[in-house]
Formats: structure tokens, C-alpha cells, sequence
């Protein structure tokens, strides 16, 4: 589903973020993203999301050279992704229903559509009742799930999360992770970038570490850090 | 593009609209008020052009006849007039007719004139319209050089300056017109360039979500071609309302000035009016859309 091949990130002012990163992630799995700060997490999610483009190498989705798009089906592309970021990035004079509609209303989805998937998806993230409130009057945890449900309305393949729980105590980031893997099991490939070391040990899934660029470790049910 | 999503655009440009009150107030002012003087040159100029073509087709040159020629010779004569390059038109007038004329110009005075109603003074003569201004000059010297003319009149002066004067507030009107519609230009163009600062956060999750670009940049344009429309209603008003006025004014007062009827120029004049500010709005968005909104 999501295959790395070579890929080299070097940012204009020279650095290298990501240097010659193979590997394969296949449909449905999950996995955690690791690294210290200025690894190329962030990178990492960046090129996948098609904000920047690889220095070299390709990024293949679904049998798709992302590098290769032209600018006009990124957009097309991008429905694929659902995203999610540690600040949120919610709409602040708008309601929840309305933050998560926006998603949708943005692709021209069917007015009908909308009234049937908003409710189902805040269902989903456990916010139902909190559809008409205003993302200051919610708590972290919750505005963090408004911006799940807005990544998941559109039933994409893909969900990327960068630091999901960065802004997050550790109780209502294992809430926010324990909804990621109910979405990695109803079929969805999520990748997540995390410094969260408690939930990675605990939930034991694949573990991608990266360091100064390059994967240093690839581990099926692995840990935050390398087993003694 | 779906029902729905023009709804989106147009409830997403409203808020936008309010949310940057002032700079819109600003932006809609500047649209009325360009379009309010460029509205008044026009109709000082297309004024000015009737009132010079409606002169230019009365009569421009009049040839005198001598006397002693006979009804016969006069008819001859007209026909050779109407035969010269340049005539449009040649009318033999009688001695006769011109005073009956002038009878009637001197209205209730007409008894000013019982003295020369016994031994008419006056002559008879030809009237001519020329194709163009630019005949009157050459007619004039065929007319001198025909047997049996004794003298040619014409006024070719007044016309000339008149069309020069037309000239000259067309081109004046015009330089105006360019200088305020870029004013405009740049006014609305900033508005939409605060919009777009208000809006990045928007824009930003729009992109990550999927939107494509002629879907983030029409709120924006539509945005602009609002303040234009909005901002070309009032100049419409005001320039219909003082030409109304005026034409009242003229007709009651200066009724020989041949002023063009409200009802013949306010159509179009306010559709051009409309149709500028939707165009000025619109280019002024897509100037900032291009330049600031980097999708
Ligand atoms: N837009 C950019 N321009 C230039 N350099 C950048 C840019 N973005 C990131 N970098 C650099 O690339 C390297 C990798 O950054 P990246 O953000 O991918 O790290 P990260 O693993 O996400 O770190 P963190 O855990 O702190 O979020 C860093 O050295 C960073 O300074
Ligand atoms: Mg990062």
C-alpha cells in the first residue's frame, strides 16, 4: 500500500531529513513512528502527505508515484489521507458537526452524505453529544478527537498522525490511541509519529525508528527503544 | 459545480464580507464612487456627440441665388448642387419660405416684420447637408464657383469645436476613468489580500483535506466581484437619478439643447456600470488569489 524506495529529503538550506529510507507498509497495518527530535518524522509524514517532494527516490500509495503527481491530482490524492497533527488545526468560530463537515463540504460531497456521516463519525470518536459545542469549550482530548473524526469522514485508506498526543496527559492520550487501533482494526492503515514511549511498549506493534534520517530499526511488535 | 457548494461559497463569502467590514465599506465606497464619475463623463460625452451630430445634420452651408434667375434655373441650379461630390442633401428654399420662417421664429413678434412683408428682402437659396464635416470646406468652394450663386454661408466652426470638445472629454474622461478603476483595482485587491491572512488557517485544512484549488480560490474570487457589484449599485442610482434631473431641468428650460432622453441612455449606461464593477471586483481578487493564495 505505502512503499518508500530510496526515498532522500535534503531541505534547501542543505539539510538532510531523510537519507535513502527503504520499507513497506502494507494495507491495514498499524505503525509507530519513532525517533528522536529532528529524526524526519515529520518529514517522513510530510512527503507522504505530498506537502514536500523527495530530494530523491520514489513514494509509491497504491501503485501511485506521489512524487510524480501533477499538481492538479494532489488534491484527488489527498482525499486518500486522512491527517492528524498535534495542535489540532480545528476551525475556531465553527461547531464540531460543522469542523467535521467541512471536510467534506471542501470535496463537493452530497449534501445528503454529510447529514449521514457527520453524526456517524462523531459517534464514532465518542463526541455524539458535543456536535453543536465550539472546540475552545472542549477539553485537549476531545478537540483532538474532533480532528479524528474530521480526518475519518471521508472514509480514506490512510490515516497519518503526527504527535497525536503531544498535547495530550498520558490518560486522554491512551484514549486518543486506543481509538487509532479500533480505526487500524476496522480496516484503516494507520501510521502514527510518537514520542508517547508508554503506549508504544504497551500496545506492541511495528515500531519504525529513525535517526538522523535513516531507519535504524524495524521491528514487528516492537518497543520505543531498541530490547536489550 | 453542485447546488450545495454555491451555497458554501456564497455563505462563506458572507462571513468573510462582515468579518472585514471596514475594508469592505472601504472597498465598495471607492467601487460607487469611481463608477460614479466615470458614469457622468460618459453621459457629458455621449451628450456632447449627440449634440454635435444633431447640429452636423442640420443645415451646414447655404448657397444664395442670385435674383434675376428664373424658377426654372433655380430648379436647374439645385440639381446641380445635389450632384457635387460630398452634398448628402440640397433643398431649394424660396424667398417666399424664409420668411414664412422667420415669421414663425419671431412669434408673437411677427409684427416686427410687416414692414418687409410688402418688398421681401431675403433671397432664394439652396440648403445643404454634407456627408460629413470634413465636406463642408470643399462643398463650399464648388458652390462659389457655380454661375448664378452670389453668396455662401456656413457654419462649420461651432460644429468643429463641438466634436473637439467632445474629443476632449473623452479622452480626459477615459485617463480618469483608467486612473480610478486601477485605484479600485488595487483597493479591492488588498481587501482580498486581508481576507486570504484572515483565512489561512482555513485554507490550510482545506489543502490537507483535499480541496482543489479553483475550490479555495472562487469563495475569494466571488468575494470580490461581491464588493464590485455591491459597490456599482449605488453609483448607478445616483447617475440615473442626476441625469433625470437634469434632462427635467434642460428640457423645461434650455429646450433646443437636443439632451438624449434618460430612457435612451440609463439602460446601458447602468449596465456598463454593473458589468465594471463585477469586472473590476473580479480582477481585483484574482490579482491577490494569484499572488497571495499559494494553493
Ligand atoms: N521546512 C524545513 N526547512 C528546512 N529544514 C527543515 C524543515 N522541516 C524540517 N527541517 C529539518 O529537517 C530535520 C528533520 O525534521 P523533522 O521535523 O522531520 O523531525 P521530527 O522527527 O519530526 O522531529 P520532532 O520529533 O521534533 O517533531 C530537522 O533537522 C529539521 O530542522
Ligand atoms: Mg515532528
Amino acid at each position: 500500500m505505502i512503499e518508500f524506495r530510496g526515498v532522500t529529503k535534503i531541505y534547501p538550506k542543505g539539510i538532510t531529513a531523510l537519507a535513502n529510507v527503504s520499507l513497506k507498509i502494507n494495507k491495514g497495518e498499524f505503525v509507530f513512528l519513532v525517533g528522536p527530535s529532528g529524526a524526519g518524522k515529520s518529514t517522513f509524514v510530510r512527503l507522504l502527505l505530498r506537502e514536500e517532494r523527495p530530494t530523491q527516490g520514489q513514494i509509491v500509495v497504491d501503485g501511485v508515484d506521489v512524487g510524480r503527481l501533477r499538481p492538479a491530482e494532489v488534491p484527488f490524492y489527498r482525499r486518500k489521507i486522512g491527517m492528524v497533527f498535534q495542535d489540532f488545526r480545528l476551525l475556531p468560530e465553527r461547531t464540531v458537526a460543522e469542523n467535521v463537515a467541512f471536510a467534506l463540504r471542501v470535496v463537493e460531497a452530497p449534501r445528503r452524505e454529510i447529514l449521514r456521516r457527520v453524526p456517524q463519525v462523531l459517534h464514532l470518536v465518542g463526541l455524539g453529544h458535543k456536535s453543536r459545542a465550539k472546540p475552545a469549550e472542549l477539553s485537549g482530548g476531545e478537540q483532538q478527537r474532533v480532528a479524528l473524526a474530521r480526518a475519518l469522514v471521508n472514509n480514506p485508506p490512510i490515516l497519518l498522525a503526527d504527535e497525536p498526543t503531544g498535547n495530550l496527559d498520558p490518560d486522554t492520550s491512551w484514549e486518543i490511541m486506543k481509538l487509532l487501533i479500533e480505526i487500524n482494526r476496522r480496516g484503516t492503515t494507520v501510521v502514527v509519529a510518537t514520542h508517547a514511549r508508554d503506549i508504544v511498549d504497551r500496545l506492541r506493534r511495528r515500531v519504525i525508528a529513525l535517526e538522523n534520517g535513516r531507519v535504524v530499526r524495524d521491528e514487528e511488535k516492537g518497543g520505543y527503544t531498541r530490547e536489550a | 459545480m453542485r447546488l450545495s457548494t454555491w451555497e458554501f461559497y456564497l455563505r462563506e463569502t458572507g462571513r468573510s464580507l462582515m468579518r472585514n467590514r471596514l475594508m469592505s465599506l472601504a472597498s465598495i465606497s471607492t467601487v460607487a464612487l469611481s463608477l460614479l464619475i466615470l458614469g457622468l463623463f460618459l453621459l457629458g460625452a455621449v451628450n456632447l456627440n449627440h449634440i454635435a451630430s444633431t447640429l452636423e445634420n442640420q443645415v451646414e452651408v447655404t448657397a444664395y441665388l442670385d435674383d434675376k434667375l428664373s424658377p426654372a434655373a433655380n430648379k436647374e441650379l439645385t440639381e446641380q448642387v445635389r450632384k457635387l461630390p460630398g452634398v448628402r442633401e440640397a433643398t431649394f428654399v424660396s424667398k417666399e419660405e424664409a420668411l414664412e420662417r422667420l415669421k414663425e421664429q419671431f412669434g408673437e413678434r411677427r409684427d416686427l416684420l410687416a414692414a418687409v412683408e410688402k418688398n421681401n428682402p431675403l433671397r432664394n437659396a439652396v440648403e445643404v447637408r454634407t456627408l460629413t464635416p470634413q465636406d463642408v470646406k470643399p462643398v463650399v468652394e464648388e458652390l462659389k464657383k457655380l454661375p448664378g450663386v452670389a453668396k455662401v454661408s456656413f457654419k462649420e466652426e461651432i460644429i468643429e469645436r463641438l466634436f473637439a470638445l467632445t474629443r476632449a472629454i473623452r479622452y480626459v474622461g477615459l485617463g480618469i476613468a483608467v486612473l480610478l478603476i486601477g485605484g479600485t483595482v488595487f483597493l479591492i485587491s488588498n481587501t482580498i489580500r486581508l481576507t486570504v491572512f484572515a483565512r489561512r488557517r482555513e485554507i490550510g485544512i482545506m489543502k490537507l483535506v483535499g480541496a482543489t484549488d479553483w475550490f479555495i480560490r472562487w469563495p475569494f474570487l466571488l468575494e470580490g466581484i461581491c464588493l464590485g457589484l455591491i459597490g456599482s449599485l449605488p453609483a448607478v442610482i445616483l447617475v440615473g437619478r442626476f441625469y433625470r434631473w437634469l434632462a427635467a431641468n434642460v428640457y423645461s428650460t434650455l429646450p433646443f439643447i437636443p439632451l438624449l432622453s434618460p430612457a435612451q441612455v440609463l439602460g446601458r449606461l447602468s449596465l456598463l456600470l454593473v458589468g465594471l464593477g463585477i469586472l473590476v471586483g473580479g480582477l481585483g481578487s484574482a490579482i491577490s488569489v494569484r499572488r497571495f493564495l499559494r494553493v
